[in-house]
Formats: C-alpha cells, structure tokens, sequence
C-alpha cells in the first residue's frame, strides 16, 4: 500500500476511486468518519462534428485513474441500436467521457432501449428520437447521475449529420453542420466543413491534446457515420 | 347452445374442449349489437362516420360521443359498449403522450392500436391483484375503428376485444355492419377522394340504419395530414348530409 499512499498528496488535491482513508476529525473530538465515494473521473476527451453528410465522433483510449493507466486500449465511443452485439446496420454514435462504469451502463440502457423501439414500432429509431430518450435517461437520474459527459451523433431523416451533447443530468445542445457561435468576424459565412478536413481536424485537434493532459492519449478511435454506415478508424496516438 | 356451453362460461379464461373462450365470443357479439361505425381510407386522409342512436326526443344529441381524439393525428370510433371504451381510449391517449415526452415524435399509428390490444387482454381472474394495472375482470364489449396519419401515411385499424387488429381500407363494425361491409367492398377504390369518402360513409351509413339519417343522428371524423384530426362540426355536418340527399 505504500505505493498507493504516495498518490494522495495534499489535502487539497481532489481524490478519486474508492480509496478515501477513514478521516480523522480534531473538532469533533476525535471522531472518525468513514465515507464513500461512487465516482472516479477516468479520464480522456471526446468530440463530435457533424458535416453535410455525416457526422464525426471521435475519442482517446486511455483510460485513466490518478497518475494510473487503467489500459491504452478502452474506448469511449459506441455504436447504439443495430442488430445483435456488432450493431449491424446501426447509424447512431455514443460517446462518453467521464466515470467510465457509468458510461458503460449508460451505453447498455440506451442500447436496450433503441433495440425494443425497433420491435415495437418496425423501423429504426431517428437521431431525434433517441437524442431526446437519452436526454430523459440522464434526467431520471438526477439525484444520482450518470457521472459522464456524453455526445450522440447520427444521420437524420434527410441524410444531414446531426449531433447532441449532454452533460450528466441532461441535453445541454443540438448543433447544426452550419451554425457559428462567437464574436466578430462578420464577414465569415459559416458553411459545413468536407469529411477530409473534418477527419484532419479532428486529428490535429487529438495530437494537441496529448501534449497538453495526461490523461489524454495512447489511441485516436474515430466514427464516420453517413448514410451507408459508420466507418470505425483506430489509429495511435503517443503514450506518454 | 346456453346448455352446452354453460359449464365453460364459468372461467373467464378457461378453454373449451372444441378449444374457444367464450366471453371473448359473447363480448364480439356485445358490439353486434352496438351502433354501426364505419371508416374508409383514402390517400388525402381517412374518414369515420359513425351512427348515434336517439333514443328520446329530449336527449341532447351533442352528448352522444362515439368519435374521440386519441392524439392530434390519431381518432377513434366504437361501437359496443361506450364505457369499456373509455379506458381503451384513455390507454392509448396516455401511451401516446408517453410516446411524444419520451421520444420528442408522434407514436405510429400501428404502434398506437397495439397499445390498445395489449390492454383488451388483461382480464380475467389472475388479473387483479397480481399486476398492478390489470382492471377488467372481463373483455371490453367494444370493437375501435383507430384512424391516424403518420411517415406512413393515413391508414385504418379495426381492434376488436379479443386483441386482434387489422389494417383496412374500409370497414364497418356494429349492428349494420354485414349490410355495410358488404357496401363498402362494392364501391371502394383506391383513387377516392376525401368528399368522396365523407359521401360513401354517409350512404353506407343511410342504408342500414332504422332511424332517418340526418345531421344529427350521424357524425364525422376525419383524420388528415394538415389539420390531423377533427371532429365535424354542426354546420359541416348539414353540409354533408345536404350533399347526399341532393343526388
């Protein structure tokens, strides 16, 4: 244990996994007080950009606890609905970053649930559709979230790129292949990017990552979904 | 016919030897007996008419309500028992709002009947306490005819107590629905268009009822893309009656 007591430095540094040590309270008289926390932040980064005519998520595989790799290889994007365990024939995207436990479960609830809409009502479920169901998965846990950041991206019933991100309790935004945000720069007319520079972009926007957070490298796992499927790329990235 | 079968009326949900349940056979005849209802599909929209029976001068005919709102782009018409009716309709109403909060869309018609017949069979003994939501100790006495438009178009159900349903372009249920059904396979064509259907209910409707088909003793539904569904006014009911008996 005297390796893993060497991770807990200052009082201040916030703790992570199960192992909080008993505390021992001076003004309350000596007493000790045990506690438990559920959570641990494993780590990691995910992004999504939707284009004309797909979408792109994309995530690192590391995965992390403290200054310790859990793995290089424990990726953070999933394929939702489709049929059987290798969602054949699926066209939604879910990425989670956070406590990867509950990314997982999440992954499985929403997996369950787009699998039974199929049967129930013969067709596959809209982007739309699934976006707002998890929206109500996350909210139903309120008061014990899902501790995960999560994005969903697909392809509309027009054949566009569409992309939802959540924060743990709820949807947070829906983003348009040709929105812009921010200040100035008026005479920039904000239009969808093409699949080539998206793809390039998102692996610049990784490489800079790693060499700014830790917990942050090891594998590149990226997801084109257009209207003919998702295209799963894995490719590496440093492991420092 | 009573003495033979007496002793497998007992059980709500026990066989016969020939392989039948009875009580859902009576309640199949409990809707012979109700008022005719009739629906007829187009590519515009679908159209209900039903049949109200004025028993007395002095009833309010407003009140006689045999056409309800399921969702705004789904309707339903019954003949049988009307109060059965009400929780049918009041399951896939909830369903269907389940549906939309839940799904950000409006359920599929298809899927909006099923919910209704999943509910036709919870009856019986075993059915209460066990479940929680289980409330008929026998089956509806009432057949639905659910109109609706959906991605897939508009399209026509027949649900009957048993928990069957089926896709129609035409059907009759209720006490002149033989008369009707037979009527309606005459002149059916897939190319009819909405004033068409509002035309061919009415004179289906004409034909097997006892009472004089007027403004007030029928009623109209449609359901369309646009407008959804809607139930025809005291003013747009005369209009078509007018229509009918000018030819």
């Amino acid at each position: 244990m005297a390796a893993l007591s060497s991770y807990s430095m200052s009082a201040s540094t916030p703790t992570f996994s199960f192992q909080q040590p008993p505390q021992t309270s001076s003004a309350a008289g000596g007493q000790t007080q045990h506690s438990f926390y559920p959570y641990t932040d494993n780590g990691g980064s995910t992004l999504g950009i939707s284009g004309d005519s797909f979408t792109i998520l994309a995530g690192d595989t590391r995965s992390t606890s403290g200054y310790n790799i859990n793995t290089r290889h424990e990726p953070k994007l999933f394929r939702i609905g489709g049929s059987g365990p290798t969602h054949k024939n699926a066209r939604i995207v879910l990425s989670v970053v956070g406590f990867a436990a509950d990314g997982r479960a999440l992954q499985e609830r929403l997996d369950t649930i787009v699998k039974l809409y199929r049967y129930q009502h013969g067709k596959d479920i809209s982007v739309h559709a699934c976006a707002q169901r998890l929206s109500h998965i996350l909210y139903g846990k309120r008061f014990f979230p899902y501790y995960v950041t999560a994005i969903l991206g697909g392809i509309d019933e027009e054949g566009k790129g569409a992309l939802y991100s959540y924060d743990p309790v709820n949807l947070k935004n829906q983003y348009e292949p040709e929105a812009a945000q921010g200040l100035g720069k008026p005479q920039l007319v904000a239009k969808p990017l093409d699949r080539k520079t998206t793809e390039e972009l998102v692996r610049d926007a990784f490489t800079s990552a790693v060499e700014r957070h830790i917990e942050v490298g090891d594998g590149l796992q990226m997801m084109v979904i257009t209207k003919d499927g998702i295209e799963e790329i894995i490719s590496p990235l440093k492991q420092d | 016919m009573f003495i033979a079968r007496s002793e497998y009326d007992r059980g709500i949900n026990t066989f016969s030897p020939e392989g039948r349940l009875f009580q859902v056979e009576y309640s199949l005849e409990a809707i012979k007996l109700g008022s005719t209802a009739i629906g007829v599909t187009t590519s515009a929209g679908t159209i209900l008419g039903v049949e109200k029976r004025i028993t007395s001068s002095l009833l309010e005919t407003s009140s006689v309500e045999k056409v309800v709102e399921i969702d705004r782009h789904i309707g339903c018409a019954m003949s049988g028992l009307q109060a059965d009716a009400r929780s049918m309709i009041e399951h896939a109403r909830v369903t269907s709002q389940s549906h939309a909060f839940h799904y950000g869309e409006a359920i599929k018609v298809e899927s909006c009947t099923q919910a209704i017949c999943d509910l036709a069979l919870r009856f019986g003994e075993s059915a209460s306490g066990e479940e929680e939501e289980s409330i008929m100790s026998r089956p509806f006495g009432v057949a639905l005819l659910i109109a609706g438009y959906d991605e897939n178009g508009p399209s026509l159900y027949h649900a009957e107590p048993s928990g069957t349903f089926y896709r129609y372009d035409a059907k009759a249920i209720g006490s002149g629905s033989e008369g009707a059904q037979a009527e309606l396979q005459a002149s059916y064509h897939k190319s009819l268009t909405l004033p068409e259907a509002e035309e061919m209910v009415l004179k289906t409707l004409k034909q097997v009822m006892e009472e004089k088909l007027d403004a007030n003793n029928v009623q109209l539904a449609s359901v369309t893309k646009d407008k959804g569904f809607r139930v025809y006014g005291e003013e747009e009911m005369k209009g078509c009656v007018g229509r009918i008996e000018g030819e």
